[in-house]
């Protein structure tokens, strides 16, 4: 399906020259990756796409990445820091990001997590012992909790003039179905809309605290995955009851921070993308179920994505080339993986994806 | 009440998420001495085919889904009881889980749900499922089927793991495996040797009833 999309390369091109001839204020040795992500995530035009892999629930940590690294990079702050780096030195991605996983959010409301080791990501393994009830009043202060403090000073650190940091956050409804069984949480929604609501905007202040201490500590974006509020599973009805306005809430509280947020979201996403849209994130990404080129014509934000994982996991360089190259004509302002990355994914491969988008840059220039 | 009555209401209900008025309307089928398996295919069962068709046509998504199969077991606890047991057949046998280092199990409850909805027997072994469990389990429970799902790329290369191995204890015959979830493909199940892949959850149930019985 995405395939399809192969005939329109010419019209990005003239796009792109255009936005060149009439924007002459980027030269391709004086933009750095922060520069290139941050225009393009405030809407101006670009000598390419940034190719980037965010972090959280979408991290290049895979296992040829963090094999060599001294600790688990899911917990210990030098480990993570190190992780960061080395994912952008070995796999090209033009950005660092933190934390690589989407647990850390949902321990303090008291899910047990298993941090995961060098093949498997952390998971939550057993879900809080309270009731949503007492979950939305539990008190909470993101200051205090140690594994955000780890990805606090792992952002502190990794903090600079050129790479963009990336601070990575579960959104409300997956930390929600993380820490309430979703059995429970999703009848919930239609049982007791009240109770849902609760918890819900209680979540989403500690995300948004989340955020600011984030941005705070030197992320110069937040993306947030939240994979579980997919349009496939909640439909549109309770997405735009239970899922949107917790969205505008993020974006509006953090707005005088002037922070680009990037949303992603898993599975076919298809149903809710106008509604998503109505959030004013900066970027939305999608799966590769997604059809890009149709959601570009749906949607106001950039957009983000959408390289097939399994492609990048299990194909060779020429296929991955091609469907970067797709990708690209299909319309996306930043090239990205489609989802988490298997840990298992060749450098090689994630290589042959950023490489190409590097120089679909320079042909650009040539041409 | 006459008895097609009963049981168009009882579906009704059943679609419109009513539990407590399902299970008035079971107890009363009791009362006028209906069999309980006339109920359950007729009225409980009929109720989850609509639901499952609402969830095809996009109407009804993972919320409705659950409410409605709270509404059919709470039906059912109360008929089952006095259901004959001659009047069964043998059912499909089902080992169901999320593999090994994914806890999504979301549309894994969804697959059981509308399997148990239509008739068959499922062992749930629920999420973050060690792979030799799904081995150990069908060989315990006799399964027909064995379903496993992921919603993280990161984990689904246990399922190769576990078609592996029952290929080395020479029992990949006895049973058909089923993969889905987000990042699973037609593509990833021919590699890896599994018998079906369905993209949603209906599909995985008509497929498992069309290829669930042994050939013996």
């Amino acid at each position: 399906m995405i395939e399809d999309n192969l005939s329109d390369r010419g019209l990005f091109e003239l796009e792109l020259s255009e936005n060149i001839l009439s924007e002459n204020e980027f030269s391709e040795k004086g933009l750095s990756e922060k520069d290139r992500l941050i225009s393009v995530l405030k809407g101006k035009s670009v000598d390419r796409p940034p190719v980037i892999c965010p972090g959280g629930m979408m991290n290049a940590a895979v296992t040829e990445v963090v094999s060599s690294i001294e600790g688990n990079h899911n917990t210990e702050f030098e480990a993570m820091v190190k992780t960061a780096k080395r994912v952008r030195e070995m796999t090209g991605f033009e950005n660092y990001g933190v934390p690589f996983c989407m647990t850390a959010e949902v321990e303090p409301f008291g899910a047990t997590v298993d941090y995961g080791d060098k093949c498997i990501e952390p998971r939550v393994t057993k879900y809080s012992d309270l009731d949503m009830e007492l979950l939305s009043e539990i008190k909470l202060d993101v200051r205090n909790e140690s594994r955000a403090g780890i990805v606090i000073d792992a952002i502190k650190a990794l903090s600079n003039k050129d790479i963009p940091v990336i601070g990575n956050i579960t959104g409300h409804i997956s930390t929600a179905s993380s820490v309430v069984d979703p059995n429970v949480f999703f009848k919930a929604l239609i049982k007791n809309p009240m109770n849902s609501h609760k918890l819900l905007s209680h979540i989403n202040k500690y995300l948004i605290d989340y955020a600011k201490y984030m941005i705070e500590s030197g992320a110069d974006v937040i993306a947030i995955s939240d994979p579980t509020a997919t349009g496939e599973i909640l439909g549109e009805r309770i997405f735009r009851a239970f899922a949107l306005p917790y969205y505008k809430q993020f974006v509006d509280v953090l707005k005088p921070y002037n922070v680009p947020i990037i949303f992603h979201m898993c599975g076919k996403a298809f149903n809710v993308v106008e509604i998503l849209d109505e959030a004013g994130f900066q970027a939305l990404s999608f799966d590769s179920l997604v059809n890009m080129r149709q959601v570009k014509k749906r949607i106001n934000s950039c957009l983000m994505g959408n390289v097939n994982t399994q492609t990048l996991n299990f194909e060779n360089e020429v296929k991955i080339k091609k469907l970067t190259e797709v990708c690209i004509d299909s319309g996306v302002n930043i090239v990205s993986p489609a989802c988490g990355l298997g840990m298992s994914t060749p450098m090689e491969n994630i290589k042959a994806m950023t490489n190409f988008v590097k120089s679909f840059g320079d042909q650009d220039d040539k041409g | 009440m006459i008895k097609q009555d009963l049981f168009e209401s009882i579906k009704e209900h059943v679609v419109e998420m009513e539990e407590d008025k399902v299970i008035e309307l079971c107890e009363k089928s009791l009362e006028n001495n209906i069999p309980a398996i006339e109920t359950i295919n007729q009225g409980l069962i009929r109720g989850m085919d609509e639901v499952s068709k609402l969830y095809e046509e996009e109407e009804y998504f993972l919320p409705e889904i659950l409410m409605c199969s709270d509404a059919m077991n709470s039906g059912l606890e109360v008929v089952k009881p006095h259901l004959d047991k001659s009047s069964m057949v043998d059912p499909i046998k089902v080992v169901i889980g999320v593999v090994e280092g994914d806890t999504h199990d979301i549309g894994k409850n969804l697959v059981r749900i509308l399997m148990e909805a239509s008739g068959m027997e499922v062992y749930d072994l629920g999420r973050d499922v060690p792979l030799n469990d799904f081995v150990e389990k069908a060989v315990e429970y006799d399964a027909d089927i064995i379903v496993m799902s992921t919603l993280m790329s990161t984990t689904m290369d246990g399922m190769k793991t576990v078609i592996e191995k029952l290929e080395s204890d020479n029992i990949r015959e006895r049973f058909k495996v089923f993969v889905g979830g987000g990042p699973i493909s037609q593509f990833f199940a021919d590699k890896i040797g599994a018998d079906i892949y369905t993209k949603d959850a209906s599909e995985a149930v008509r497929i498992a009833k069309q290829v669930g019985r042994k050939v013996s």
